[in-house]
């Protein structure tokens, strides 16, 4: 018994003393701690590894364009620009501003950057993109770039504000950029923190307001929101959406949170039942939509009836919108025309690794069985279901993500055809007067004009059920309520975030 | 180990997912194929499988266990890094676990069928049928957010901070030992009473001995082999098994490093993790055999 007594003792004492040394450095305000949600694979400055690199990536790196805080486009590197004709546009860079390195930050490095993203062994994610629709990239003097569009293009300042399309320096190569963004990468520990260190070159004077960022990963989201609790970090990013209220009612914390991303559905249209478009229309009437806000993120979140077109954009319209509801009649009668009055059998493609898509995927089955419908659940691990869907193996499954930015082109990726099949739209979905209309609405600079060719696009892909909206989830961040000037940006940029790091600060 | 190298390297290469499509598809987006198709080249994976075989085996035989298909990062470098953070947890754990699972045990024999072995027995079934997800997020709740005397979980090294490295190792080290003290606990005491019949401690106690010298001399010493024999058995498991815990503590051991590996599929990271945990368990067995001998003689002939 006294041995026990000892134990217990001596390791109250230990815990008791180890308490003192965290209190101490938890007072420095010099440096922001920011819990991601993953470690990021890989930092490289083109290629789309996930979102917790993109927030690193953003701190580290800037391009010609950014957003501001809002999510208007704005001058990054460069300070002005102007479309010279329908295919010109002029950029000029701010003046004496460098690299982290000291290199200056000129248009040879503009053009370097772009012939690496271009070339023949890239795997940056824009390098499509750009390779469509830019001709010639000129440098005019050491501050000035043209670039030669082979068509004119409503959405190639996005792609320039893109975080895949950093400029780096000439000096730097792929594997190991240097790039021009208000911080500086320091200590690395692989698989566990990110040290970063602020750079006082930065092209926005009085930036970054903290002089060092932490990364920890944190892959345990209950862990992330302990961590927060604890006080140990001072941001964390994926809240859980369980723990959503509890930060909120938590008088030292804060909690962030915009309607960005979004859930849906996609089909096989070229074998199964989901090749008829009218068991898609069926299956887009028969899921009540609430439910899945209500199951997967316990009411935080907002219903998708349509297209995903976010809430704030010019391009929104109620009706399209809410194009879907539930509607058991209209099932039935869509049943019948498609010659399957007694409902059919499907299965559909979810993963068990992340709870969102597993407890969608559940909520679709159980609408489905409702009217008649049987589902097959297939859950199997991520890079499983990423490749099966790439393969078109499957009949219908459930995806979550976010469109590229804040403009309808963005549908381009989910319902237009001609580019290879993909585990984010229907497999073998095409219909040539969407692409048209698709590339009518990039090609067009009147914004009342694209709003016309966007509505017919939606209608279309709608009628054709190419893809299914199921809801809106709320994305979101959370802080200490000390830590000022980090903001949650709208809509589809809400993983862009990680811009308004250089305005962040503990008070 | 070559039966476990080759057994490892098909299976990695028959369960789906591609490790180039996983890279560039983070955060659900549409990688382009032309992308895709270039990382394979790239990262070695277009060749023919066997001819992949063959530079595998011939790597493992110079002791290079390759780079990471994601980052280029030695597999070898990380393994080093990381296995003695796993090592140092499991050792902790297992320090702590017989401190508290072998007097306990001992003492619960003696008093074999009395009220402090009903409640000790009682205790034990209560932690052996607890997750460690749920004592680590229920220490984790307690001390780190509630008192806030730790922090909820992380890792400092020892070479920066000897103090703030205990604190980050004691929370994940306790949970596991709540568990393995009880196997400790009930293979002690069944251990125990199964010597206390025996002749010799009943000569021993016959010509006179004290019971404290019996217990430690004759009970105790003679007891230690099973319960070695448990421990070794768990703590190899634990090698590869720690991943709920370093995941709920946030500790950047090995068992997370294999875990994220294979969700990325980085097939040069699996098979060196595997291989490792196994020539340790190897190895493990083998120094288990040589305590037996040091702790009964008869062994040695």
């Amino acid at each position: 018994m006294k041995r026990r007594t000892f134990l217990t003792g001596s390791a109250t004492t230990v815990l008791a003393a180890s308490a003192l040394p965290r209190r101490a450095g938890a007072q420095a305000k010099t440096r922001l701690v920011f819990a991601l949600s993953s470690y990021p694979p890989s930092i490289r400055p083109w290629q789309n590894t996930g979102t917790a690199a993109a927030t690193v990536k953003l701190a580290i790196y800037r391009g010609l364009l950014g957003y501001d805080p809002k999510g208007e486009v704005r001058g990054e590197l460069a300070e002005s620009w102007k479309r010279e004709n329908d295919r010109t546009w002029i950029f000029t860079l701010k003046s004496g501003i460098r690299f982290q390195d000291g290199e200056p930050v000129n248009a040879e490095a503009v053009k370097y950057s772009f012939d690496q993203m271009l070339g023949d062994k890239s795997t940056a994610y824009l390098k499509g993109q750009y390779a469509a629709l830019v001709d010639k990239l000129e440098p005019v003097n050491a501050r000035t770039v043209r670039f030669v569009l082979k068509e004119p293009s409503a959405t190639f300042g996005y792609l320039l504000a893109s975080v895949h399309s950093p400029i780096i320096s000439p000096k730097s190569s792929e594997a190991n950029a240097v790039g021009a963004g208000p911080y500086r990468l320091g200590d690395v520990e692989r698989g566990t923190r990110l040290d970063l260190e602020a750079f006082d070159g930065f092209h926005r004077k009085s930036r970054p307001k903290t002089k060092s960022l932490r990364f920890i990963a944190y892959a345990d989201e209950n862990l992330r929101v302990a961590a927060l609790r604890a006080g140990d970090v001072d941001i964390i990013e994926y809240v859980p959406w369980q723990s959503m209220e509890s930060i909120e009612k938590n008088p030292k914390l804060a909690l962030d949170a915009v309607d960005g991303p979004f859930m849906y559905l996609v089909f096989n249209t070229q074998q199964g039942p989901f090749t008829n478009a009218k068991l898609r229309q069926a299956v887009a009437y028969a899921i009540r939509r609430d439910d899945i806000v209500k199951a997967a993120f316990f009411g935080r979140g907002s219903v998708l009836g349509g297209l995903p077109i976010p809430k704030g954009s010019p391009f929104y319209d109620p009706e399209l919108a809410n194009y879907w509801k539930t509607d058991p009649a209209r099932v039935k009668s869509l049943l019948a025309e498609a010659g399957m009055p007694n409902g059919f059998k499907a299965a559909l493609l979810s993963t068990a690794q992340y709870g969102m898509h597993k407890d969608t995927a559940e909520v679709v089955q159980q609408s489905l069985a409702a009217v008649g419908v049987q589902v097959e659940l297939q859950l199997p691990d991520w890079a499983t279901r990423v490749a099966l869907g790439n393969k078109g193996q499957y009949d219908f499954a459930v995806m979550g993500t976010v469109g590229d930015f804040n403009d309808p082109d963005s549908l381009t990726g989910f319902v237009g055809s001609g580019q290879t099949a993909s585990y984010n739209r229907s497999f073998g979905y095409g219909n040539a007067k969407v692409d048209d209309l698709l590339a009518k609405g990039r090609a067009e600079l009147d914004p009342a004009k694209r709003k016309q060719i966007y509505r017919q696009a939606e209608r279309l892909a709608l009628d054709d059920a190419a893809m299914v909206g199921l809801a809106w989830r709320s994305q979101g961040y959370a802080m200490q309520k000390s830590v000022k000037g980090f903001k949650n940006m709208p809509g589809f940029l809400t993983f862009y975030s990680g811009l308004t790091l250089e305005d962040a600060e503990a008070v | 180990m070559w039966v476990v190298a080759t057994l490892l390297f098909l299976i990695l290469r028959i369960v789906p997912g591609d490790p180039a499509e996983l890279l560039l598809s983070g955060g659900g987006v549409a990688p382009s194929p032309a992308a895709v198709a270039e990382l394979r080249e790239r990262l070695g994976l277009t060749r023919p499988v066997l001819a992949q075989y063959a530079e595998f085996l011939g790597r493992v035989l110079r002791g290079d266990l390759g780079v990471s298909l994601l980052d280029q990062h030695a597999v070898g470098e990380e393994v080093a890094r990381r296995l003695p953070r796993t090592l140092e947890l499991i050792l902790a754990a297992a320090i702590l676990a017989v401190a508290i699972g072998l007097p306990l045990g001992v003492l619960a024999a003696v008093r074999r069928g009395r009220a402090a072995d009903r409640l000790l027995s009682t205790v034990a079934s209560f932690n052996l049928s607890m997750p460690v997800f749920v004592t680590g997020t229920l220490l984790v709740l307690v001390f780190a957010q509630t008192l806030r005397w730790v922090p909820a979980g992380g890792f400092v090294a020892w070479t920066q901070d000897p103090a703030g490295h205990l604190v980050y190792l004691l929370m994940p080290a306790i949970t596991i030992a709540i568990g393995l003290s009880t196997v400790i606990f009930r293979m002690t005491r069944a251990a125990v009473l199964e010597t206390l019949e025996r002749d010799w401690v009943r000569t021993a106690r016959a010509k006179g001995l004290a019971p404290g010298p019996v217990l430690r001399r004759h009970v105790v010493r003679n007891a230690m082999g099973p319960v070695l024999t448990v421990l070794a058995l768990h703590m190899g498991t634990l090698l590869g098994g720690t991943v709920l815990v370093e995941y709920v503590f946030n500790w950047p051991g090995l068992s997370g490093y294999l875990v994220r590996a294979v969700e990325q599929r980085d097939y040069p990271e699996v098979q060196g993790i595997v291989l490792v945990i196994c020539a340790i368990f190897v190895l493990l067995n083998l120094a288990v055999d040589l305590l037996y001998a040091v702790l009964d003689p008869r062994v040695r002939h």
